[in-house]
């Protein structure tokens, strides 16, 4: 049996766990009612929210951002991560290494919010990268003034605060490949390019595993640059799925808003669990 | 082509590629350096690119006017919500270990439903919890309170620092603990005298990887904080969007001023945050 000492140990952790699990599973129990600020008395519907809310535009429209957000970050940025981790990893001096390392991570040491002031008015069509663009003969891009491009400027802002993540652990899975293989094939000869793909790239698959897995939870997650970039929740061209359920929040839809953010906890739990269960956990338990 | 010069070739070209990558990656902080700096009237001039022709302090001063509230509020939230997280993650994080011993079903089952659990709390959209979270905290009577948020904080933040330090915790060595328990020493007394001070690097990672998270959370002070008299760093730098007429030098000071702590740390600290980052991936072990 255990000892009080031990369970005094996980009391803390289990109990905020606990509590988080409960928000968890009081919203999947509240989107089966009919529950709103007309209709302070839930009863049980079942399934009815979940057909109103699936069939409206903004539903459909917001998690197709989510989910093409996610998935094109998940690409770029491991093709870019594991670009910018060989560009590291082939650097002789460690000083220069992390230092270019912090470059691309910094990023994520600023809040989203403010990383998203910063490219506002870089976004500026007058007096922001446009203006460098149009000096140097190139045409201006519209960034956030045209409805088209709006959301690939979303995603350019998440591959720049993002693909540090990647870079990173592809440079750890780089680094921790046998360093006489990799010298025995420069001795060789053989290019550096071809290092890459021959001995670094197939033997990266945990790097790779662990890259997406967390590139697709941080931007799945997404919700402050969105809301900065867009002025609010209500932009259709860059609504994400957080930004249409806190709207939903705001004008009092709370069934609909709980149906929704549960069909975000389970998207992002299928993710969680096995990452972390299969990944994580087997460093611990050894 | 000179075979002598092929190497100095591609020396360039490998410095060309990452001089390219870096200057793309600091164009953001460039422009925020050098933009607070300008003058009102040389902001209506000049692009967002350019440097100053004179440096003023005009938009930080106006800036901290209204922030300065906003910074100590961040700072009363932060610095207990990353120490009891870091900390109590710790203690979480040991019993993680301790059940790693035993290889009876039932603790195996305990430790995979637990640490299911914490890494939900690490990886969930915050998002998806604002009406449970909103309605237990109105409850609570703990709105636009200063304990109120850190409990909000917590919940997602003593699972994230549990999630990192079991990775800090299971370095040390087994023969350490099991000659402490041979004694008859009991957990709570192994973890403060022998697994706490022994795991200090881990806990300042995980410390400095709470601080910048709970620093920039931008959600829970979103959705619990009403009354402008408590708005967080985070919130508060919204008000200079461009959106309003704001001129752009106020924006860079406000988004300097609300980072020049989590920047700081990255700058003289980085390797810590970096490790913490790493601690999401498994520590960069067998990667």
């Amino acid at each position: 049996m255990m000892k009080k000492g031990t369970i005094i140990l996980v009391a803390p952790t289990a109990i905020f766990s606990a509590i988080l699990l409960y928000l968890v599973i009081w919203n999947a129990v509240m989107s089966f009612m009919n529950w709103s600020l007309l209709n302070s008395k839930p009863t049980f519907v079942g399934l009815e929210t979940y057909s109103i809310v699936i069939r409206t535009f903004q539903f459909t429209n917001s998690l197709l951002h989510s989910i093409e957000l996610s998935v094109i970050l998940v690409v770029i940025g491991n093709i870019l991560g594991i670009f910018i981790a060989a560009l590291l990893y082939f650097l002789n001096s460690n000083k220069a290494r992390s230092t270019f390392l912090s470059i691309v991570i910094y990023p994520l040491s600023i809040s989203m919010a403010v990383n998203g002031l910063i490219w506002l008015w870089l976004f500026n069509i007058h007096i922001g990268v446009d203006w460098l663009l149009v000096r140097i003969g190139l045409p201006q891009f519209p960034w956030l003034s045209s409805t088209s491009t709006m959301f690939p400027s979303l995603v350019l802002v998440s591959v720049w605060a993002y693909t540090g993540i990647a870079a990173l652990f592809y440079l750890a899975g780089f680094m921790n490949i046998d360093k006489t293989i990799v010298e025995a094939a420069r001795l060789d000869g053989t290019s550096a390019f071809k290092i890459l793909y021959k001995i670094l790239i197939p033997n990266s698959l945990n790097s790779f595993i662990i890259a997406t897995a967390l590139l697709f939870l941080f931007s799945f997650r997404i919700f402050d640059l969105p809301y900065v970039l867009s002025g609010g929740t209500t932009n259709i061209f860059l609504q994400t799925s957080e930004l249409y359920m806190y709207y939903l929040f705001t004008v009092e839809y709370f069934s609909q808003a709980t149906a929704v953010a549960t069909m975000i906890t389970l998207i992002a739990t299928i993710i969680i669990i096995p990452y972390a269960l299969t990944v994580i956990r087997r460093w611990i338990r050894r | 082509m000179d075979k002598k010069m092929r190497p100095v070739i591609k020396a360039s070209l490998h410095y060309l590629a990452l001089a390219i990558v870096s200057v793309i990656w600091l164009i953001p902080v460039y422009a925020m350096l050098i933009n607070g700096f300008k003058s009102n009237f040389e902001v209506l001039s000049t692009p967002v690119l350019v440097p100053p022709t004179k440096i003023t302090f005009e938009a930080y001063v106006s800036v901290l006017l209204s922030l300065a509230k906003p910074l100590i509020n961040s700072l009363i939230i932060v610095i207990p919500t990353s120490f009891i997280s870091a900390f109590l993650g710790a203690m979480g994080a040991y019993f993680f270990y301790t059940l790693s011993y035993s290889f009876s079903r039932a603790s195996s089952a305990i430790s995979d439903v637990l640490f299911s659990l914490i890494s939900l709390a690490t990886f969930i959209p915050q998002e998806a919890t604002l009406l449970p979270l909103t309605r237990l905290i109105v409850s609570m009577g703990l709105l636009d309170s200063y304990i109120g948020i850190i409990f909000a904080l917590l919940i997602f933040y003593i699972p994230t620092g549990a999630l990192l330090m079991s990775m800090f915790i299971s370095v040390i060595p087994r023969s350490l603990i099991e000659a402490a328990k041979m004694d008859g020493t009991g957990d709570l007394k192994i973890f403060m005298k022998i697994v706490f001070p022994l795991s200090m690097p881990g806990f300042i990672s995980t410390l400095i990887f709470i601080i910048i998270q709970a620093w920039n959370n931008f959600f829970i002070p979103l959705v619990l904080v009403t009354t402008p008299g408590m708005k967080l760093t985070s919130i508060a730098v919204l008000s200079y969007s461009g959106a309003y007429g704001t001129l752009y030098n106020d924006t860079f000071a406000a988004g300097m001023v609300a980072s020049i702590i989590p920047l700081a740390i990255f700058v003289f600290l980085g390797r810590y945050f970096i490790r913490g980052l790493m601690a999401l991936g498994g520590g960069g072990k067998g990667v």
